[in-house]
């Protein structure tokens, strides 16, 4: 009998499913699985009742409506130039912001003399709050009244006073497309364009980060392996480079872009929406339904369209990444 | 097809020398093998001729034409690496088909080369798989198949056996010595690995701190190294060496190490008189180092005394660990049917025929005049 026992022990410990270790685990999660169910998911909850509710003024009232806030605020003008903005801004960020941080980290890896110097100098703007990146990008793009200011300015002294524009305080839409059904005018907001800019000093030094990663994980020999097959420089970054970078690219548009879905801290600070509403992201919208208007229920909404749009394009990646790595495993 | 040639090529990487004044001819359709140990230049001879590193000094020719400052792309060579350097984001197929596509080849006739080089390898069936899904031998197969199609001039290979396992190696250093005979094209081939080099070359170019030792078929390399570097290199277990002088009773000459005296064949004796009561390095293969009970007939034989401290079994033969005279420890492989055990003092029969005596100054051997070793360039100071 006494032979016999660890044979038959070993099979009975492994069924029992709370073992003494696995408790310890179950027991060391349990703190941070109780917030997070609570601050995120049950208050992602609550705001998604809330959205459908009648909590429309400083009174509360959480009697349900359905989906009416939803169907208010599509049919708004301002939302709809609040998501024509986000669009604009989102495509033009991202595009800008790649590229200028490809170019950036081509030339750094390049190897030039002092290349940690120019990384850092690419980078510092990200150790910058977005706040500081408004304020200081709202008074160089001030066109000034009488006098020209910040780029107006130093476009006139360096000799280039033609290309002095009302950058923030531009009203215009161009090309001003109408859409039968849309209450708003279609494409490029002008005074989006500075809000851009100052976004793309911020952030594309860390698309510049991210693809030197990118690069450097590149072995060399597969690049001297393309040029005796044949490739010039320009067709090894063509076909060899650009499409080993695929991951890390992927990587990066979805950081810049759900950077930019709830960016909020930097176009309140440069233009407050401005003019006109032609600068306002949903983002600052919702934070005026809640904190000017008191309209909880339509602010929820606000916030509940934000996380879908952040969700369409988060979730996929996740379970591409999870699919990468279990092919790899 | 062509041949290449190094002409007084030099390679420094700031103040190191890597490659030191390399003179070499390698004739259309050779297959060449630089070996020699790590750090040694391979590698760097190699890359110079591929165009991926500039050269310092001297000229690299393909064929008749100076190629030092042609691009890789058009210098008509396809190159083997060790990391196989398969691009990872394209199939197997179009790993193969790249450089014909760079060169705007019709598609049916790309098509038809990489699968005639695809069924050459027997690798048709991975034709639509990724590198990350083939196995080590695969990819190193289609590392030579992305060469072969192209059809080049001069095939480089930079070490591409040594990430195999092997019993593989074996196998592939077959395949490639095969592949050299069928494309008929020359082949430059770089290994730190002696047994690749002397199994596959035509010739083999021994390389130490940048400096060619000596370049030679892979026989004449065995019997005839001209110096103690490359005897020591070339054969495993490697040469047995000891410190020597040469004596003589008036009409022989001996071997004295201390240790013990060898008597040098008669027929052997002429570049030595020379050299009496001179310090020498005597040589001597293990295999040449016999239990006299199965030693070969009608050599020279010299009885050395030695005591074994180890026995080695590997099946077709022994490897005995000796300690002749207290301190001269030695090598001998011999016959399996040895009698020998730890322990024991036993006689070890010396095939004298295939002793090597070198200079203990300059280390070069010591040959009859003409057929000395050719000098080798003195080591520059930068």
């Amino acid at each position: 009998m006494a032979i016999a026992r660890p044979a038959l022990a070993a099979p009975v410990v492994r069924r029992r499913v709370l073992h003494r270790d696995r408790l310890i685990a179950v027991f060391m999660l349990l703190p941070s699985i109780i917030a997070i169910a609570v601050f995120v998911y049950g208050f992602i909850a609550y705001t998604a009742y809330v959205s459908m509710s009648n909590y429309t003024t400083a009174r509360i009232d959480l009697s349900f409506v359905g989906l009416d806030h939803y169907v208010r605020l599509f049919g708004e003008r301002r939302f709809q130039e609040n998501i024509r903005n986000l669009v604009v801004f989102t495509l033009m960020f991202l595009a800008v912001c790649l590229v200028f941080g490809l170019v950036l980290a081509l030339m750094v890896d390049a190897r030039v003399k002092g290349e940690s110097l120019f990384r850092s100098i690419y980078l510092f703007p990200m150790a910058i709050s977005f706040i500081v990146t408004g304020v200081a990008w709202r008074w160089l793009f001030t066109p000034g009244d009488l006098e020209p200011t910040g780029i107006n300015l130093l476009l006139e002294r360096i000799g280039l006073g033609f290309l002095k524009a009302r950058w923030i305080t531009d009203t215009s839409v161009w090309p001003n497309l109408e859409v039968p059904g849309l209450k708003v005018r279609l494409m490029v907001p002008l005074a989006i364009v500075p809000v851009v800019i100052a976004a793309v000093w911020q952030m594309s030094g860390f698309a510049m980060a991210m693809f030197l990663a990118g690069l450097r994980s590149i072995p060399e020999e597969i690049k001297e392996a393309a040029r005796v097959d044949g490739c010039s420089e320009w067709q090894l970054l063509r076909y060899i480079v650009l499409p080993m970078l695929r991951p890390v690219t992927l990587s990066a548009i979805v950081v810049l872009t759900h950077v930019s879905l709830k960016t909020f801290d930097l176009i309140m600070t440069m233009t407050g929406g401005g003019p006109g509403n032609k600068t306002e992201l949903p983002s600052l919208y919702m934070y005026e339904l809640r904190f000017s208007q008191f309209n909880t229920a339509q602010a929820a909404a606000v916030a509940m369209i934000l996380l879908i749009l952040v969700s369409l394009l988060t979730v996929p990646y996740l379970l591409y990444n999870r699919r990468a790595q279990s092919v790899e495993q | 097809m062509a041949s290449v040639t190094f002409e007084h090529v030099t390679k420094r990487f700031g103040d190191v020398v890597a490659v030191n004044d390399l003179n070499i001819h390698i004739a259309d359709r050779e297959f060449l093998v630089f070996v020699g140990p790590s750090g040694c230049g391979k590698t760097t001879s190699l890359r110079m001729l591929a165009g991926l590193e500039e050269v310092t000094e001297g000229n690299i020719y393909i064929g008749d034409r100076i190629v030092n400052d042609v691009p890789p792309k058009d210098r008509n060579i396809a190159m083997v690496f060790q990391s196989y350097a398969l691009y990872p984001h394209m199939s197997v197929y179009d790993n193969m088909a790249f450089a014909l596509r760079m060169q705007k080849m019709p598609k049916d006739e790309i098509d038809r080369r990489v699968r005639d080089a695809a069924r050459r390898l027997g690798i048709e069936n991975l034709l639509d798989r990724k590198p990350k899904q083939l196995s080590g031998g695969q990819r190193q197969r289609v590392a030579v198949g992305r060469a072969i199609v192209r059809n080049p001039a001069v095939f480089l290979m930079d070490e591409p056996l040594s990430n195999l396992d092997a019993k593989l190696r074996v196998q592939a250093r077959a395949e490639i010595s095969k592949l050299h005979m069928q494309l008929g094209t020359t082949f430059i081939y770089v290994t730190h690995d002696q047994t690749e080099a002397m199994t596959m070359g035509t010739r083999i170019a021994v390389m130490k701190d940048g400096v060619l030792q000596q370049v030679d078929t892979p026989q004449n390399l065995y019997e005839r190294p001209d110096n103690v570097f490359v005897a020591g290199f070339i054969g495993s277990p490697s040469m047995n060496f000891f410190d020597a002088t040469i004596t003589t009773n008036g009409t022989d000459l001996f071997v004295d190490t201390g240790a013990f005296r060898v008597k040098i064949p008669e027929n052997r004796v002429a570049p030595y008189r020379a050299h009496v009561g001179r310090q020498v390095i005597f040589g001597i293969r293990p295999e040449d180092c016999h239990d006299p009970e199965y030693a070969p007939p009608g050599v020279h034989q010299a009885l050395v005394e030695a005591r074994v401290e180890v026995v080695e079994m590997l099946g077709h033969e022994v490897i005995l660990y000796l300690v002749a005279g207290g301190s001269q420890s030695f090598l001998a492989r011999v016959d399996p049917r040895t009698k020998a055990r730890v322990g024991n003092t036993i006689a070890i029969a010396m095939n004298m025929d295939n002793m090597h005596i070198f200079d203990k100054q300059t280390e070069r051997a010591i040959r009859e005049e003409g057929l000395a070793p050719a000098p080798i360039p003195v080591q520059q100071k930068v």
